[in-house]
């Protein structure tokens, strides 16, 4: 596996000319130091718990990764096969920095860590977004939520 | 993740996102973000690396104190060393030596050369996943044992008509057992802490294992079907496309 330059140039080629969606809005939300946000991670590895239904293309949800989950129950149902899982089967940090996260938060870096934390599908159409978008975003002011890490793969 | 930032911000919370591909960052425009030189499925950079994976963190996060938006975009400054190759590895477990079934062979060829293959991995493979503390197979939801029946099916060109997984086609479910299926070799071929690069773990996999060479002739005979679904299957995720014979 490989950075986007390391890639069969077909494969690099269709990465660079994918589509991206463009805005004619620019938000830019600030707030407080660093040591006092709360954070949660939302990543695009479609993570969730073993045995559940795996994330399928075209279906435009999230799911809850529970802080509190061990990390033995997570598994990684992503649809493409172009990118390195062999990092992520190593160390769950790697893709899904879900320990370093609590390290920051334990020496105060950060003010805490979120009760719960989320997986999307990266590969599908971030156009359909909203209404997954307004539910997240729900969630997460309920889980008093100020800051969100995103992490692809 | 740029966009989903972007949809993040406009309903009032503050994002940073780390960024495989700055290309993608910069037509996105996302709020805040951070490139980094990773591979593909490593933002964090390097695994069993808790300092380097702090240190990326800490750059991400870091980008949220920033007031002069309404675009952040900050590079990493460090490449990741384990993607050069380690010298000298070689996989934890040796494999017996099992000829690969030619053309012609039926279900029941391939999948007695996959058990043949795999009985000595799968007790390696429950020593590094104990003590890593996981294990990422499972996704599939369907017992190993049923593996081989499943994959030497499609391989001899007669897929199954029920699925296993309520919800899924055969051929869908069949798509994450082939993810199962390379997350047990891969998991028992590192060791923890010995860090090969994925090309290496990849090279053993794709051209050294029985495994590796039944999903190239799954993924053929998808291709060959005059379905629909299992075309898009066989061109798209089985075999990663540099892998492709």
């Amino acid at each position: 596996m490989a950075r986007l330059e390391d890639l069969p140039p077909a494969t690099a080629q269709r990465l660079r000319d994918l589509e991206c969606p463009v805005y004619d809005s620019s938000p830019f939300v600030t707030g407080g130091p660093l040591s006092t946000r709360r954070v949660a991670i939302v990543s695009s590895a479609a993570l969730h718990r073993r045995g559940d239904k795996p994330m399928m293309p075209g279906a435009n949800e999230f799911r809850e990764l529970p802080a509190s989950r061990p990390t033995n129950e997570i598994v990684m149902t992503h649809v493409s096969v172009n990118y390195d899982r062999s990092g992520f089967q190593r160390d769950i940090n790697v893709a899904y920095p879900i320990d370093r996260l609590r390290e920051l938060a334990a020496d105060r870096t950060i003010g805490s860590v979120a009760d719960t934390h989320y997986a999307v599908m990266g590969a599908n159409d971030p156009k359909a977004w909203g209404e997954l978008a307004d539910q997240l975003v729900g969630k997460l002011r309920a889980d008093r939520v100020d800051a969100v890490l995103l992490s692809p793969v | 993740m740029g966009a989903l930032a972007h949809l993040i911000e406009q309903r009032g919370i503050a994002t940073t996102t780390i960024g495989l591909i700055r290309l993608h960052l910069e037509k996105i425009r996302v709020p805040r973000a951070l490139a980094v030189p990773f591979e593909l499925g490593r933002p964090l950079g390097e695994p069993e690396n808790p300092a380097f994976q702090r240190r990326v963190l800490l750059a991400a996060l870091g980008l949220l104190e920033r007031t002069d938006g309404p675009v952040v975009l900050d590079d990493f400054p460090e490449e990741a060393p384990g993607r050069l190759p380690l010298e000298g590895w070689k996989p934890a477990v040796v494999l017996p030596a099992v000829p690969v079934p030619g053309p012609d062979a039926s279900a029941a060829d391939w999948a007695n050369a996959l058990c043949t293959e795999w009985t000595p991995l799968l007790w390696t493979h429950m020593r590094h996943a104990g003590e890593r503390g996981r294990s990422t197979v499972g996704g599939g939801q369907q017992d190993r044992e049923r593996w081989p029946e499943l994959f030497a099916a499609f391989a001899a060109g007669t897929p199954p008509v029920e699925s296993a997984v309520p919800g899924l086609r055969a051929v869908q479910a069949m798509r994450y057992v082939a993810d199962d299926l390379k997350a047990l070799y891969t998991e028992a071929a590192i060791a923890p802490g010995s860090g090969p690069s994925s090309r290496q773990v990849l090279d053993w996999f794709w051209n050294d294992t029985v495994a590796g060479a039944l999903l190239q002739v799954v993924r053929a005979r998808c291709l060959a079907s005059d379905d629909k679904v299992l075309n898009i299957v066989g061109t798209m995720q089985i075999v990663p496309g540099a892998r492709v014979r």
